[in-house]
């Protein structure tokens, strides 16, 4: 990758988290990288550790339990690891932005929005209240608030839940990040109030030129709206390439196995391919690669069992953690040699 | 047997289990639930522990068993009580153990309904026949004129209504580890057997203020419309009415007994259990398991009580812990007003009354001592209240 | 569950025949242009209002209706997909049918018996019959019971089976939902989401009913779950010949799943067609809104679908004043004159017999000869 396109690079960040009932490894050697104006997708099924790695990045993994034990985030140049918490403040809010899931609870219901943007662009920017106002009824605008003369002076409350996520974002863009975290910013919405988030999403990207980190379970909106995709599952990074390129040609079982699952429109086709078995527990991982047991490979293999493997570069652009990464038409001769059955066996 | 074992390890943990191992984690609620277990020990054992009467004692060469032919009806039924609520403990660890998850709780509730059966018919009967003896034989007088030998007395061997008027409002001696009161009974002696009325104090008054709770909430709760909004008006009402001088005027125009006073501190109580059963219900009545209850068409009795009250009745669990430490501070301020047992019944509130005597003098241990056993079981009361409630903690239900 | 209900076969059939045939008319003002015992479930202008309450006296200030005037039926062995965004009230057909929620207005009938004027004795009967599978798969099991009892208990309450019979019932139950024997002394939160919605569905076919409400019952798992749990769902369809009325808020999972499609917006049908007609051809504007926002999966290297939809604008009007007129006016982008004034009909429009639209701005059904 072209190192000076780079906003972001994330070295084999690992973070734990210290509980009663022992180390629970929530990120395990994860490594990506974010280019400028890119939207980079963090994809996976809950628990698999993708917010965790959000929350690595602006360095909010809640502690005392969980703690970064390893590895290194690089972003414009500077370490924020070995950053001061000062200088990480000065970092958060201002050059990088997050927004969550939750639009009902990420605002503070005493006061009114147009409060909660002044403060965080008079926190971040030298501004006149009048000025810092003015910009936030103009954030409003950006954001496709109708009315936000009258709305800035309102309470989160008498929002609805995709009015509340546009609040959220203007709060976020208001001080021009270069990256924006996503975490699951239209999980709790409605297909057509997520379809106006994510087309907003998209204009502010073209107007700002800035990067987004967009971490969803959702792979249509990654299809959709992702540059490139790093596929994670129980707390590792299992593929990463070009969006259009690992839609069309997973390589990971794992992945392909989640794209024959989804039902889609217009597949009416009698059952659906499933993935067998649960996602294992994070205290208790499989040994081996994690996915085996529910691989159609490594159930039987001996290497899948005993060792994992490490995130590498099968052909130019596409990395995989996988022994036997194989495309569809290999996996289809495969299962023509030995029929696997779809069959349902969890717990 | 084998087959049985295996079965075993398919066992699930239930609530129960998980709130217990949520519970023992922290070691400060082990401590104090230590605690009030070892207070209710010296609460049973107490005559054991103070009596002036001698266990065994010769007189003119036969042995006699004072202790045990004082001993009345009341004693006779707080062992009994006791023998059989260590027995319902044991048989609960032995439900985990042995009795299949599913049928469990009707197990439980089997034994239960027994043991109470057993109390009491056990109570009733030891009333009618253990008769009332009174026995003012001074043994230590008669040890110390050589009338008696071989005497094996209590460790703390004094009497609590044994007065002694020679060695009134002594402080702490070797003679007296607490010290004396204003008629020289011991202070050792009448904390201990005051244990008895504050501990019962609190588990009766809350034991009924909880029924009543229950039943109004679950009523409130579960029918809803005008018959909570008529129900709560009350409920309001009476929570505007101070609890505590309502209960010293009632006190006032009833005989000072321990049961009196235990029944008006239970009817005046309950309002706050009833404002929790009945808002647990109605968050219970919209959750999709009882949803799915009448769903199903299941009766009514198996949605209330199968359904909805488990659910529910864990805040008033705790809820009850902090009452308890809230009646044996209530008595102990009834006693300390005056309003409280009638002497020479020692309570921990009234002892504390006597701290300044008659005389004008302050008696520092008479005030100290009683204080420090208020203190302490009211704060490991709550502590153990705390502790149950984070161990219940929703999140366990989710995990 | 040993015993294997003997129809299967003829209820796939009839069901294939069904989705040829398209729905037919069940119009509440036209009840007698179909032969009513056709239909399982018979649902007619149902009509559920909630009070708005509001000061010291309580009084009513207004109502939510939050479903008004909805009429669909579902012959035996068919599926039908109720599809709306959050609010729009399918959540309270399903609780309405039921008698978890109370209707104002309307007729439900079930295997021809009036569902909203039985008295209780009947009305646990007719629950016996249909029951429910939850969204949430943590709120919607007893936490205190073992799973053994929570399957069990209905086949205990009405003395279907007890003792030996009874463990008997609920292993063959718990195999068929795939979870293991050993399961049936555990507690729920032993399980994780899939597992858990597993044991909601062996609950629910514990008395065997005729007819089972699924109110999004994948909504809440993930991806790998979701397909195991609709691939079950789908086989003990096929291997009880059960009808299902499901309700979901994705278009592609209902898709894959029923027979008979009705799109919700508003406490009302703005759509209903079968599956196969209303995919290849939407004719209401929010139907097609909605389709066109789902995001897709495109298995092809093509350019992007970037900029190919058309995003529905604005957002749905708050229940308590809905708009005047069509309810979808303020959103649709081909509203005009008649829309903001009149409600529109549920209509039969579109090409095919069966396919109703409530629009006014929809085109005129097509009288073409098909042989």
């Amino acid at each position: 990758m072209n190192d000076n396109g780079t906003l972001l690079s994330v070295e084999d960040i690992s973070t734990h988290f210290f509980t009663e009932e022992g180390v629970v490894k929530a990120v395990q050697d994860v490594s990506f990288a974010i280019m400028k104006g890119q939207t980079f997708a963090l994809v996976g099924e809950s628990g698999c550790g993708k917010s965790v790695t959000a929350l690595s990045i602006m360095r909010l993994v809640p502690e005392p339990q969980g703690k970064i034990v390893s590895g290194e985030i690089v972003f414009e140049g500077k370490k924020l690891l070995s950053l001061s918490e000062k200088g990480m403040r000065q970092i958060r809010g201002n050059e990088i932005a997050m927004i969550f899931q939750e639009p009902m609870t990420s605002l503070n219901p005493v006061y009114t929005v147009g409060n909660q943007i002044v403060e965080a662009i008079k926190l971040h920017q030298k501004k006149s209240t009048s000025q810092a106002w003015s910009d936030a009824v103009e954030m409003l605008r950006r954001v496709g608030i109708s009315d936000p003369q009258q709305r800035v002076r309102e309470y989160p409350h008498q929002m609805s839940g995709g009015m509340r996520q546009r609040i959220m974002i203007a709060m976020a863009v208001s001080c021009e990040p270069v990256l924006l975290i996503a975490d699951e910013p239209t999980t709790a919405l409605d297909v057509t109030i997520q379809a106006q988030i994510l087309d907003l999403l998209d204009r502010l990207q073209e107007q700002n030129g800035m990067s987004i980190l967009l971490i969803t379970h959702d792979l249509g909106v990654v299809a959709e709206r992702a540059d490139d995709v790093a596929v994670m599952y129980a707390s590792r990074i299992v593929e990463v390439a070009e969006s259009r390129q690992l839609f069309a040609e997973p390589l990971h079982p794992y992945t392909q196995g989640l794209l024959e699952s989804l039902p889609r429109l217009g597949i009416t086709a009698g059952r659906l391919q499933t993935i067998s078995g649960t996602v294992p527990e994070p205290l208790h991982f499989p040994a081996g690669c994690k996915f085996h047991p529910r691989c159609p490979v490594g159930r039987e293999d001996r290497r899948c069992q005993t060792v994992e493997p490490k995130l590498r570069e099968v052909r130019p652009g596409r990395c995989v953690a996988c022994w036997y990464a194989r495309d569809r038409r290999q996996r289809a001769e495969d299962r023509r040699q030995s029929p696997e059955s779809a069959a349902v066996d969890e717990g | 047997m084998s087959k049985q074992t295996q079965a075993k390890s398919n066992w699930g943990t239930s609530y129960g289990e998980l709130v217990w191992r949520e519970f023992a984690k922290s070691r400060l609620s082990i401590v104090c639930l230590s605690f009030i277990v070892f207070l209710f020990a010296v609460a049973i054992l107490a005559p054991f522990l103070a009596n002036d009467k001698p266990f065994v004692i010769r007189i003119d060469g036969q042995l006699h068993f004072p202790i045990f032919r004082n001993l009345g009806a009341s004693d006779y039924c707080i062992f009994l009580a006791a023998v059989v609520g260590c027995s319902q403990l044991l048989l609960i660890k032995r439900n985990h153990r042995h009795v299949d998850p599913s049928i469990r709780g009707a197990a439980l509730w089997r034994q239960i309904c027994i043991s109470s059966s057993i109390i009491l018919i056990g109570v009733i009967l030891l009333f009618v026949f253990v008769p009332r003896r009174l026995d003012a034989t001074d043994y230590k007088a008669m040890v110390a004129c050589r009338q008696a030998t071989d005497a094996i007395f209590a460790p703390i061997p004094y009497g609590y209504a044994r007065t002694n008027l020679k060695l009134r409002e002594q402080p702490p001696s070797w003679e007296h580890l607490l010290g004396t009161d204003d008629v020289g009974s011991d202070t050792l002696c009448r904390l201990i057997h005051g244990s008895r009325i504050s501990l019962s104090v609190g588990f009766v008054a809350v034991g009924i203020s909880t029924v009543i709770g229950i039943l109004v909430g679950a009523i409130l709760g579960y029918f809803g419309g005008k018959v909570d909004f008529i129900g709560m008006r009350i409920v309001e009402i009476m929570m505007a009415i101070p609890a505590f001088f309502l209960i010293i005027t009632i006190v006032a125009f009833f005989a000072r007994s321990l049961l009196n006073i235990m029944i008006i501190i239970g009817i005046t109580s309950w309002t706050g259990n009833a404002r929790f059963i009945r808002a647990e219900f109605f968050k219970l009545r919209k959750q999709d398991f009882v949803q799915a209850a009448v769903s199903l068409g299941l009766p009514l009795r198996s949605i209330l009580f199968r359904h909805m009250l488990p659910n529910g009745i864990a805040p008033v669990l705790v809820n009850a812990t902090f009452g308890i430490a809230g009646a044996i501070f209530i008595e102990a301020a009834l006693s300390f007003l005056g309003f409280g047992v009638a002497p020479p019944t020692p309570s921990w509130g009234q002892m504390l009354s006597l701290g300044v005597s008659t005389t004008g003098r302050f008696l520092w241990w008479l005030t100290l001592f009683p204080g420090l056993a208020i203190f302490f079981t009211v704060l490991a009361y709550n502590l153990v209240g705390e502790a149950l409630r984070d161990a219940i903690d929703p999140k366990l239900r989710t995990r | 569950m040993t015993g294997k209900v003997a129809v299967p076969a003829t209820a796939k059939r009839k069901r294939r025949k069904n989705i040829e045939q398209g729905i037919s008319n069940v119009e509440a003002k036209v009840p007698n242009m179909v032969n009513t015992n056709d239909y399982l479930l018979r649902v007619a202008g149902l009509k559920t209002y909630f009070p708005v309450k509001k000061g010291l006296l309580q009084r009513t200030i207004g109502y939510v209706k939050a479903v008004d005037g909805i009429s669909f039926g579902i012959q035996a062995g068919q599926t039908l997909g109720l599809v709306g965004e959050s609010g729009c009230g399918k959540t309270t057909v399903a609780r309405s049918i039921v008698r978890l929620v109370p209707a104002t207005e309307g007729s439900v009938v079930f295997d021809q018996t009036d569902v909203l004027s039985a008295d209780r004795v009947k009305l646990r009967e007719l629950r016996r019959q249909i029951s429910l599978i939850f969204q949430d798969p943590f709120g919607s099991l007893n936490p205190r019971m073992t799973v053994g009892n929570i399957i069990g208990e209905s086949l205990k309450v009405q003395k279907k089976a007890a003792g030996s019979e009874l463990i008997e019932r609920v292993t063959a139950l718990l195999s068929k939902v795939g979870l293991s024997p050993d399961h049936i002394n555990r507690y729920p939160h032993e399980f994780s989401g899939g597992q858990r919605q597993r044991i909601s569905v062996a609950r629910a076919l514990a008395l065997e009913p005729k007819l089972v409400i699924c109110d999004e019952p994948v909504s809440a798992l993930d991806v790998s779950i979701q397909s195991q749990i609709l691939n079950l769902l789908k086989d003990l369809q096929d291997e009880f010949g059960l009808t299902f009325l499901f309700i979901a808020h994705d278009l592609a999972v209902v898709e894959f799943f029923c027979d008979i499609v009705a799109v919700m917006y508003m406490g009302k049908i703005v759509e209903r067609a079968a599956k196969e007609e209303l995919y290849r051809n939407p004719l209401h504007p929010y139907t097609r809104a909605l389709m066109s926002s789902i995001p897709q999966v495109e298995r092809d290297p093509s350019p992007s679908r970037r900029g190919r939809r058309t995003t529905l604008g604005g957002e749905v009007p708050s229940a308590l004043n809905p708009p005047a007129g069509c309810a979808f006016h303020p959103r649709c982008p081909l509203a005009e004159g008649v829309c903001l004034k009149q409600m529109p009909v549920l209509e039969e429009k579109g090409d095919y017999e069966g396919h109703f639209v409530a629009c006014w701005k929809c085109q005129k059904k097509l009288i073409i000869d098909n042989g």
